[in-house]
């Protein structure tokens, strides 16, 4: 409407005191918090553009381009989605050269996003949105958002969804390149969005549907070297696994699939009584299996597990109570809720003897990572997303905690900013744990855009070495990809 | 998607599985006009299209069909007339036997993994497409569709 229109019609509805455009407006913008940028929508790619030094200097030895996924676009004219997890996937290149960085942004070109484009309103059903009877869907793979991680992997890179195939975008220019399928036989056959990538580079990933799982295994060029069907004791909610040098490590949380209805999400019972299962397989023969049992809680994220001399498998993870964020929260937010969680780190240790222990910390920690020189083998370090503002849904820190002497290494980004995601570099030469950098992003709320962030691995606290801001503010996302060089 | 694999995968099956290429039957008393069918949109000119011909939903559903052919490919279309029928509603679904093993394969899941449509392009929504969508009526004059597959 514009400001004619506007005034007339506020004058024919006879209103004492006539409230103008910009008055309402700015009334609609104070009526979402702040952080609803964080879930803001993005209209359309981002050209190339160079992001600004706005702290310190890039370290020497660092070049390579961070690459992110995430929902960015959740709302149509005609229908929204109802579910931060089903917006279309943005990939993000953050490059950073010897003398500059840059930022460049493309969406997965989806059969999902071309169906809700065309209909001009959110008709594909997702995780948490019922979608619409008009949504043409043949196979999981035509409601696949593509927005929750990326795996470098054979020249190309993929964007991973979780009940679906990856899609293949060009690293260099970020162009999709279409659904992956790795043989004809294998054509939708869901692969997860956090797979666990030996030092070697092997790739092991999971696929569900309900309680059975497809074991994949990639060779480091991308190939497929096995695919297993194996069942599962229950049909647990999985969005991640972990894994040892030797054993894939399958945690059933007690959020299990028990009746066909959509959203997916809402297919699932939350049913605490019955305990969380850790299901051990051994990597070399997937038939040999091991069935721990834990307290109840809920997860999203684990970290890299590993296995000790006397057998002992260890794992971290980060927990939460109950799965309310996921079933509630997740959409809550897109309206400018609220939308609590209590996720905080802990320790697993399945012992040989068949006892399981729980070790819950109190560190609010969410998006574990680890060195990946050291994936399957035995760490103490976890870099994580920490520090809560109460009554917001996204956390603000980041840090890196050690298991070995209890303490966490934090910075605050301060109460303006949502973090993100932070992936380890290694410095080149330095073969220790975490020898090198920590690189990420945050969404700066103030400043209405996104920064770029390179931490010293062994000085969080310190805050970034350098810090670069970009002229957008994207939504947050969720995973991402470090590329050297 | 997801949950739905399960329904899918039973039900998708037996979407190929049920297309049997069975002999034209005698020409009843009263004959409809002859239904032209083309397919198009073929992109791996290998195989055979294997077409059912279906008069009730329940036949639609899972039963058999009152025809069927195995229409080798060759290129991007093919074209079927077929005649005999009575006159009244009918629906065909279609697979592309890719590998021409003579099944519609499917994944480890039970999803289809060769092509597949249904007379008036009927979608899948969730499942295969459904009786409603891909009726079309067979009259004296015959009828014609066009079905975009692969």
């Amino acid at each position: 409407m514009d400001r004619r229109a506007f005034l007339t019609a506020a004058a024919a509805a006879g209103l004492a005191q006539v409230v103008t455009p910009e008055q309402a407006f700015a009334r609609a913008a104070a009526s979402q918090p702040a952080w609803s940028l964080a879930v803001g929508d993005v209209m359309g790619d981002i050209p190339r553009q160079s992001l600004r030094r706005i702290h310190g200097k890039p370290p020497a030895g660092l070049a390579g381009t961070l690459y992110r996924n995430g929902p960015a676009r959740f709302r149509r004219p005609g229908g929204d989605a109802t579910h931060w997890f089903d917006g279309d996937g943005l990939v993000r290149a953050f490059r950073i050269g010897p003398d500059d960085a840059s930022l460049e942004a493309k969406f997965v070109d989806t059969f999902k996003r071309r169906q809700d484009a065309a209909a001009r309103a959110v008709i594909t059903p997702g995780f948490g949105t019922l979608g619409s009877d008009r949504a043409v869907i043949g196979s999981a793979d035509d409601t696949n958002a593509a927005n929750t991680a990326l795996l470098p992997i054979g020249g190309e890179l993929l964007a991973l969804w979780e009940a679906g195939s990856p899609y293949s975008v060009d690293p260099a220019t970020l162009e999709t390149r279409g659904l992956k399928t790795f043989s004809p036989e294998l054509a939708h056959m869901p692969f997860l969005a956090h797979p666990r990538i030996e030092p070697g580079g092997r790739v092991w990933n999971l696929g569900l549907a309900g309680r059975r799982a497809i074991v994949w295994t990639l060779a480091p060029s991308g190939a497929v070297e096995r695919t297993t069907l194996v069942d599962l004791p229950r049909a647990s909610f999985i969005h991640d696994f972990t894994a040892t040098d030797r054993h894939l490590v399958i945690v059933l949380q007690p959020l299990i699939q028990d009746r066909m209805v959509l959203p997916f999400v809402d297919a699932f019972s939350w049913r605490p009584e019955e305990g969380t299962q850790v299901l051990v397989l051994d990597k070399d023969d997937l038939s040999r299996r091991r069935l721990y049992d834990l307290p109840a809680f809920f997860f999203f994220h684990l970290g890299d597990a590993w296995a000790e001399a006397d057998g002992t498998v260890r794992f971290d993870a980060c927990l939460d109570s109950t799965p309310d964020f996921a079933v509630h929260g997740a959409r809550d937010i897109l309206t400018g809720k609220p939308a609590p969680n209590g996720v905080s780190l802990a320790m697993v240790a399945l012992h040989p003897d068949g006892r399981a222990e729980l070790n819950r910390t109190p560190l609010t920690a969410e998006f574990p990572r680890a060195d990946p020189r050291r994936a399957g083998l035995s760490r103490s370090k976890t870099i994580i997303n920490s520090v809560r503002t109460q009554g917001r849904p996204l956390l603000r820190g980041v840090g890196v905690s050690d298991w070995r002497t209890g303490k966490a290494d934090l910075f605050d980004y301060g109460p303006d900013h949502c973090a993100e995601e932070l992936l380890f570099v290694p410095r080149p030469g330095d073969g220790n744990e975490l020898g090198g950098w920590l690189v990420g992003t945050s969404l700066n709320l103030k400043a209405r855009a996104t920064e770029l962030h390179v931490f010293d691995a062994a000085h969080v606290s310190d805050g970034p070495l350098c810090s670069w801001r970009a002229e957008v503010g994207l939504p947050v996302g969720f995973h991402g990809a470090w590329v050297g060089g | 998607m997801f949950d739905h694999t399960f329904k899918t995968a039973a039900v998708f099956a037996s979407l190929g599985l049920v297309i049997a290429v069975v002999n034209a039957r005698p020409a009843p008393a009263q004959e409809a006009g002859a239904v032209t069918v083309t397919f198009s949109g073929i992109t791996r000119p290998t195989g055979a299209l294997m077409v059912g011909v279906y008069d009730s939903e329940a036949a639609f559903a899972g039963g058999k069909p009152v025809e069927g052919f195995r229409l080798t490919v060759d290129g991007p279309q093919a074209n079927q007339v077929i005649t005999g029928l009575k006159p009244g509603s009918y629906a065909i679904k279609v697979f592309h036997d890719v590998d021409g093993d003579g099944r519609m394969n499917t994944n480890g899941f039970g999803i289809p993994t060769e092509p597949y449509a249904a007379s008036n392009n009927a979608p899948s929504r969730m499942g295969p497409p459904s009786w409603a969508d891909a009726r079309f009526e067979v009259t004296a004059e015959g009828a014609a569709q066009t079905i975009t597959i692969d």
